[in-house]
């Protein structure tokens, strides 16, 4: 189980002639993963939910907040507890194809950290861990046989993807965090990542944390879990996977699920379609609302005050948002067979 | 010598493009090996055409074809690319490519957010293709350049004094549509123009292209594995598999009834906001590359839920089972698009 509380991440950067800019990449996020639970994270580039990610993994350091991990806290661990605690959360990056090492076979790949693992139980049986390379080949759904002896190169895409899940899995990991682990395997291989991915929730209890920009992934991986939206490093809206996509409150969230590609002949476009009214400009700092400058609805409120995350019931529905004028719009698309 | 202010003026009107029996070859070890392997394909004037297939299909090799550009050793081998009003691609002379590239024909590549000088602003990487053009009225190339931007919602001066890293990934992605209109191109080829977009660009791109396709009136082929955009923003389908086109069709018909059983399949394994989420089904096997196509028979009868003893041994031809859609594919069409999961 994870806990995170008020995670805050700010970077400095400085420019030979910008000077000293800030980015605050993530400005105080809570969330509560369950044991063989999942949660998921949308926003677009930029919104810092990668930032977020690669805390979680142990690749990033945070200015403020506290990660409770089964209750233990990371800030307060020495090294040697962290590396611990991070060996069982274990990160699936975007790109399959950077990273493989192009000069080792799958073999190689997989053997280093099984290794490890064997010298740090004090097992000495090499054949134990071959079994076990193969197991975990099996386990992602390739023939351990015709990928083992190949080289990163003479594998697609999905397969790539698959020994990288497996790599994963070495360690035992009791977390899996894919961010955009989908996004550049081809569509037809895809969902088979994404099936992959939810069955080791359910076989192994293996708990996800899956980081994307595409709400329908989102919505087919983190079933039965939190979506989290993050709008420059801040949670904006929160609830169950099924109950945001259909009854979103936040301008922001409706905006996002507008652009979703709606696929004619198959489904047609929500009636209340949103646009936001700019592009995302980062730079700007505000007293209020970080969406507002791009927000059709906003308000005098809205330019002067920061609304904070709350819960509340609209419509019946309870949610949370961080909004002054929330309001239930149907901007999802509409099965044209359902209708 | 061409002459920007003049053409600026002309009416635009919409060319067709059709491509005829094509077949680009790639030499290799075991032989020549067909990308594209005789594709019919007409993009009608004034239309949004979408091509769609993944990775190795072939569908970037028959956009370059486009521009007379198959990337060498592949080399067209048969069949003719005509473009109204240029006439047969495959048979121009180098001069004449180089004109047609970029001028009667913009491109814009895939990932072409990457592809800007980083060394350069935009406004100098713009006099480049101006004076590799011969253009002789350089002003009325950034006054033409600045109204594009307009149009695309950009403040063009902005843009055009800007580095590259200056740019938000889609901007840079409107700055590639910007070069390959500048010129007065009557075809637009867009080659995956959304990749590496989040949703809300992707929207905002989308958008774009289909308003300047709209006021400038071109005929424009996008090309993407992502069945979401061409639903967004085609009026025609065509699918691509192993390098041959699959079926075509109106993108909305397709889309709703695929007569095709990859294109069924294709559309059951996209996740979908809406419906149940059983629903969705993962293809077995892995597209083909140029080395594993099979020789006779279908390319893709290995994944196909349908496939019969016959699809192993005779290639079925693309051809009209109804007014404007074409299939090839041996299982009758009743069969494909009654039957509810296309494959297991």
């Amino acid at each position: 189980m994870i806990e995170a509380r008020g995670i805050k991440r700010t970077f400095h950067a400085h420019g030979a002639f910008t000077g000293a800019h800030v980015v605050q990449a993530l400005r105080g996020v809570d969330f509560t993963l369950p044991d063989g639970g999942a949660v998921s994270f949308i926003g677009e580039s930029g919104c810092g939910k990668t930032t977020l990610g690669r805390i979680l993994a142990g690749l990033e350091t945070f200015d403020e907040g506290e990660l409770l991990v089964d209750g233990a806290d990371v800030g307060s661990l020495g090294k040697r507890g962290r590396d611990e605690v991070f060996r069982s959360i274990q990160i699936v990056h975007q790109d399959p194809y950077s990273v493989l090492n192009p000069t080792r076979t799958i073999a190689a790949t997989l053997g280093d950290p099984l290794k490890m693992i064997a010298r740090r139980r004090g097992e000495k049986d090499k054949g134990a861990q071959q079994a076990r390379a193969r197991e975990l080949l099996e386990l992602v759904g390739l023939q351990p046989d015709g990928v083992l002896q190949k080289f990163p190169h003479q594998l697609s895409g999905g397969q790539r993807q698959r020994v990288v899940i497996a790599r994963a899995l070495t360690v035992d990991p009791k977390v899996l965090i894919a961010d955009e682990a989908v996004s550049m395997i081809d569509v037809s291989m895809r969902l088979g990542i994404l099936s992959l991915l939810r069955d080791l929730r359910e076989r192994l209890g293996i708990s996800l944390v899956f980081i994307t920009h595409d709400v329908a992934t989102a919505r087919y991986l983190g079933e039965g879990g939190e979506l989290h939206v993050i709008y420059r490093g801040e949670v904006i809206e929160r609830g169950p996977v099924e109950t945001l996509i259909q009854s979103p409150v936040h301008p922001y969230t409706q905006c996002l699920l507008s652009a979703v590609p709606v696929l004619k002949g198959l489904e047609e476009p929500g009636p209340d379609r949103l646009l936001p009214k700019d592009m995302l400009d980062a730079n700007v700092e505000t007293p209020g609302c970080l969406f507002e400058p791009r927000c059709p609805f906003a308000t005098d409120k809205c330019r002067a005050e920061h609304p904070v995350l709350g819960a509340e019931t609209i419509a019946g529905v309870e949610v949370q948002h961080a909004c002054f004028h929330p309001e239930v719009r149907n901007v999802a698309a509409v099965d044209l067979e359902t209708v | 010598m061409t002459d920007i202010a003049a053409r600026a003026d002309a009416p635009t009107a919409a060319a067709e493009v059709a491509v005829r029996d094509l077949t680009v070859c790639f030499p290799t070890d075991t032989g020549e090996l067909a990308a594209v392997s005789h594709a019919n394909l007409t993009l009608a004037a004034g239309r949004i055409t979408g091509l769609v297939g993944e990775s190795g299909s072939g569908k970037s090799t028959l956009a370059l074809s486009l521009l007379g550009a198959v990337p060498s050793p592949g080399r067209i081998t048969g069949g003719e690319v005509s473009i109204a009003g240029v006439g047969d691609v495959t048979k121009l002379t180098k001069a004449k490519l180089r004109q047609l590239r970029g001028g009667q024909v913009g491109y814009v590549f895939q990932a072409s957010q990457n592809s800007l000088n980083p060394l350069k602003t935009v406004g100098r990487q713009l006099l480049d293709l101006g004076r590799a053009h011969d253009v002789e009225n350089l002003p009325e190339l950034v006054k033409r350049a600045r109204e594009l931007c307009e149009l695309m919602g950009m403040d063009g001066a902005r843009v055009l004094d800007s580095y590259q890293h200056q740019l938000s990934g889609g901007m840079r992605q409107r700055v590639g549509i910007v070069f390959a209109l500048v010129l007065n191109a009557k075809v637009l080829v867009l080659d995956e123009p959304t990749t590496a977009l989040d949703m809300l660009s992707q929207a905002a791109v989308l958008r774009i292209i289909a308003r300047v396709h709209r006021d400038i009136g071109l005929t424009t082929l996008i090309v993407t594995h992502d069945m979401g955009v061409v639903s967004e923003l085609a009026d025609r389908l065509a699918v691509m598999y192993g390098g041959r086109i699959v079926e075509d069709g109106p993108a909305e018909e397709v889309l709703g009834s695929p007569s095709h059983p990859y294109t069924k399949a294709l559309i059951n394994a996209t996740a979908r906001v809406t419906g149940e989420i059983g629903r969705a089904r993962a293809l077995p096997g892995r597209p083909p590359d140029l080395t594993s196509i099979p020789a006779e028979g279908c390319v893709f009868r290995e994944r196909c839920a349908f496939a019969m003893d016959v699809c192993a041994s005779v290639e079925p031809e693309l051809a009209r089972w109804r007014d404007e859609r074409r299939r090839a594919c041996h299982a009758e069409v009743e069969t494909v698009t009654t039957e509810g999961v296309a494959a297991s």
